[in-house]
């Protein structure tokens, strides 16, 4: 999958991730309406999709991020074999306006918002996080940096040129008596797994 | 440019339900929204200085910066055009449309865009356009244009909403906001999928690598730059910020102080062409897409080599300014120019859209200068705007009443004193019309729901001899009185008070008879020549006294003889040093008295039987940056308890003529200042300024007359024998 960066890890672990901004990571992102869900291993993840998938009575799903993860992949395997779920990009492509569920993944996460960074690059990751009423994402539980400041200062080192961002929350709009209302043009939910690797 | 009748347009948002309940709920969550997004930041303080720091920086190299992010953009694969008007641009953007066979377009929030009425025409080109952000898409729907920068459409309620969605939709659809937000996820979704080009404006462009960044809750932006095959940038070349790095000192700021958020939804940084899986030719193929920017000038390069305007080049359409401001939380943004509103819009509309439709509403900003507490880019607004109303004068003159008045009238004190003496007597010239307005406050005729002063019988200056007998044998220093214009005709008695105070802490006081209105309603105006002309007229007199102090009672005139003396003459280097040495001896008179009953240990904690509560004036706290010692002071007046009350710092509505040209607004805020002292449960509200103390005064004469209002001086005269 093209990405702006494929060693966004080395930034990281130049001294911007820690392990204490992990509960004001959690608070924020939570505060934005992030489904958390803290996992010790990506296995842990299989049966709460499952359950989500009975849950909402998900036809199709689709998935990105397995070329760079075996863990996901064996995800997508395993989704694979009772249901539909797309990883091939013309094939995401295709399905995405009946797409039920897509899965992406998160570089890192910022404490101070609860944002997580999204390495965007490939058209298809962009497709399966933005036009399914629900995203699941799974990303490092140990890559969270103090705030934006420092977010950007990773950003200014791996981003020459493509398409990132971050992320807070589902899609959300107020612009109707000021009512907060998820899912407007993106995922009215956002479930992340927060994975401690 | 069409005409505008400000006041009827003002007169119909008084009168609309439903603006007024949306525009007051809001504007009493904001500063509790905001200040708990601020809470997990250590300072910020800190944070607004780095992002002023870094966009004047970026102002002053601008040229620098585009050249910049044309070549990072161009070597990425994007072609750049830049636009010196919204004629020019549209025509780049047709010629695109044209080479890409563009039919459909969507957009996400450009305010560029709309200040050049893009849409109209595009339309009229036959193109199906259309906005996804969905306040905007509604309004666009209704054919009205956008009240807040923020949130476009805050003016409405859901039943409104539900009209136009169902006008649009051809179909019956219930007020039920989540089911509206439903429909136009799929309405807009439909739009998105066929759309075969997305504009996207900026929140800032990125000079080192051509990347933009756009700032959106729905997640609309993100869509429009990642569907369509064709993306064009519209930005303004006041986006544009040198590194990557500097992003962050936007995002830390922009969310929080716009919508209370830390961070919103959807921060999408796109840099140059990237990937899109599109059919062509009856298969599906990976291609990049291709990418425009076109860089906005109208106005903006003129702006940003002005020594004064540049300022506006450190805003980041936050639109908090509007969210604090008295008269857009009263009225809404729809009486401003037709796309910028509030403060900052009447500087932008200006500069953007041309100094004519600036003048229609420029007179709106009442100068309460609580936009400057929370700017993120630190713009000192009420300063821009007087700025562009004196350049509107030095180039189409003053109204003929006002060229009287200023002129004619008021350089010449005895002819001036003479028409306020004659007003006392009641008689006819001053009595209404145009002519009264431009003059003073004290001239007003009354009005509805708040009585104003009569001009008193004897002015102060008739009674300054008689009290100076009672001068200290042994004073400790010799200080000459500024008494304004309102302590000497309308407020005399409170004139004495200050003066029976200044006496008590040992002060030999002296009234240059001599000393004219400070001139500030004259500089509000825009016209500095006549300003020069009683400033040296006040310097001159105050000079004669060889006092060691000059203490002023009234917050407008310190601030004036203080600060705005010296800025009046900053090109004549001899009336400079003559307003530099007097404005070290002028000091605000409860700064003056606090100092003085700290050193002789006079402050202390009285709770007293009679609660009292303080309105801060606008000018004290906001330009002279008082308001700890007029507290000080009320906590240790004896027979009195000190009580806060909610909004003490928020403007009283008076501001100058402000208060006469726009009554019923000024009203408006009246009424909520009297509402927040009833609610304070004190039974005398405290002032240091005494055009509050009119405008209070008056309203609590017509709602509250169980209610006094007293200046600080009066208060602590009545304890002294």
């Amino acid at each position: 999958m093209k990405k702006i960066c494929h060693e966004w890890q080395k930034y990281l672990d130049k001294g911007f991730i820690d392990k204490k901004y992990w509960e004001s990571f959690k608070e924020n992102a939570q505060a934005a309406s992030v489904e958390l869900k803290e996992i010790k291993s990506y296995d842990e993840a299989l049966p709460i999709i499952e359950a989500l998938i009975d849950e909402v009575n998900a036809q199709k799903l689709a998935g990105v991020g397995q070329d760079d993860s075996k863990a996901i992949m064996n995800i997508y395997h395993e989704l694979g074999k009772k249901h539909q779920i797309y990883t091939d990009k013309f094939a995401i492509t295709e399905n995405a306006p009946i797409l039920d569920i897509g899965i992406s993944t998160a570089e890192f996460g910022v404490g101070e918002t609860g944002s997580i960074c999204v390495d965007n690059y490939s058209y298809e990751a962009r497709l399966v996080s933005m036009l399914p009423p629900i995203n699941i994402v799974f990303m490092n539980k140990n890559n969270i940096v103090d705030t934006m400041t420092e977010a950007f200062e990773i950003l200014e080192q791996v981003f020459d040129k493509g398409y990132t961002g971050f992320v807070t929350g589902p899609s959300r709009t107020s612009d109707i008596e000021r009512v907060l209302t998820l899912g407007v043009h993106g995922p009215s939910r956002l479930i992340l797994f927060a994975v401690d690797e | 440019m069409v005409q505008r009748n400000i006041k009827s347009e003002i007169d119909s948002k008084l009168h609309d339900p439903i603006l007024r309940s949306n525009l007051e709920r809001f504007s009493e969550q904001y500063p509790i929204a905001r200040a708990k997004a601020y809470a997990n930041v250590d300072s910020i303080e800190d944070l607004r200085d780095d992002l002023r720091d870094m966009k004047r920086y970026s102002v002053a190299h601008i040229e620098k910066l585009a050249d910049e992010f044309q070549a990072s953009l161009e070597k990425r694969g994007a072609k750049v055009f830049r636009a010196k008007d919204g004629d020019e641009l549209k025509e780049q953007l047709m010629a695109i449309c044209r080479e890409n066979n563009v039919h459909n377009i969507v957009k996400s929030k450009s305010m560029a865009t709309e200040e050049i009425r893009l849409n109209d025409y595009l339309e009229e080109k036959g193109l199906h356009v259309k906005e996804t952000d969905l306040g905007e898409w509604m309004l666009s729907v209704a054919g009205q244009h956008p009240s807040h920068m923020v949130m476009p459409a805050i003016h409405l309620n859901r039943k409104q909403c539900a009209k136009f969605f169902s006008d649009e939709l051809k179909e019956d659809i219930p007020s039920d906001i989540p089911f509206m937000v439903q429909t136009a996820r799929k309405v807009m979704r439909k739009e998105f999928l066929k759309a075969d080009m997305g504009i996207s404006g900026a929140n800032f462009g990125i000079a080192e690598n051509g990347a933009i960044g756009l700032v959106t809750n729905e997640g609309n932006a993100r869509i429009v730059t990642t569907l369509p095959p064709v993306h064009v940038i519209i930005i303004g070349y006041e986006k544009l910020i040198p590194k990557v790095s500097d992003a962050s000192k936007i995002m830390r700021l922009l969310p929080r102080n716009g919508t209370g958020q830390r961070m919103v939804s959807y921060l999408t940084l796109v840099d140059g062409p990237t990937p899109i899986i599109h059919e062509k030719n009856g298969k599906l193929i990976e291609e990049n897409k291709k990418v425009y920017a076109i860089l906005l000038d109208n106005g903006r390069l003129k702006a940003a080599h002005d020594p004064v305007m540049k300022e506006v080049y450190q805003c980041v359409r936050c639109a908090s300014c509007l969210n604090v401001c008295p008269i857009w939380s009263t009225v809404g943004g729809n009486v401003y120019g037709h796309i910028y509103s509030g403060g900052i819009g009447a500087i932008l509309t200006g500069l953007l859209n041309g100094m004519d439709e600036f003048a229609q509403f420029s007179d709106l900003c009442i100068g309460c200068r609580r936009c400057t507490t929370v700017c993120p880019g630190k713009i000192n607004i009420p300063d821009l705007i007087q700025e562009l109303r004196n350049r509107r004068v030095a180039q189409k003159g003053l109204s003929t009443p006002e060229k009287i008045i200023f002129r004619r009238i008021m350089t010449n004190r005895k002819i001036f004193h003479s028409l306020l003496r004659a007003a006392s007597l009641g008689q006819k010239p001053v009595k209404s019309g145009k002519f009264i307005r431009n003059l003073p406050l004290f001239f007003a005729k009354m009005t509805e729901g708040r009585s104003l002063p009569a001009i008193a019988d004897k002015p102060f200056r008739d009674r300054a001899e008689e009290l100076f007998k009672k001068n200290p044998t042994n004073p400790k220093m010799r200080v000459a009185f500024f008494s304004g214009c309102n302590l000497d005709f309308v407020f005399p008695e409170t004139g004495e008070s200050v003066v029976k105070v200044l006496q008590d802490i040992g002060a030999e006081v002296v009234y240059p008879q001599k000393q004219n209105c400070c001139g500030k309603p004259v500089v509000g105006a825009g016209d500095l020549d006549t300003a020069r002309k009683l400033a040296k007229q006040n310097i001159k007199a105050m000079e004669e006294t060889n006092a060691d102090y000059i203490v002023a009672a009234c917050p407008t005139c310190a601030e004036t003889l203080k600060q705005t003396y010296k800025e009046l003459f900053a090109s004549d280097p001899v009336w400079l040093k003559r307003a530099e040495a007097m404005s070290k001896k002028v000091v605000e008179f409860t700064v003056f008295v606090e100092k003085a009953y700290a050193k002789e240990n006079r402050l202390k904690d009285v709770q007293g039987m009679k609660k009292i509560t303080y309105h801060d004036s606008c000018h004290m706290k906001r330009s002279l940056g008082i308001y700890k010692e007029p507290r000080e002071l009320l906590n240790s007046a004896a027979g009195y308890k000190f009580v806060e009350m909610h909004g003490a710092d928020q403007c009283c509505g008076m501001a100058g003529s402000f208060g006469m040209k726009y009554a019923d607004l000024s009203k408006q805020l009246l009424n909520r200042k009297i509402d927040n002292i009833k609610q304070s449960g004190a039974d005398t509200v405290a002032v240091a300024c005494p055009a509050c103390m009119m405008q209070i005064g008056g309203g609590l004469d017509k709602n509250a007359p169980e209610i006094k209002v007293k200046h600080i001086a009066d208060i602590l005269a009545e304890n002294l024998k």
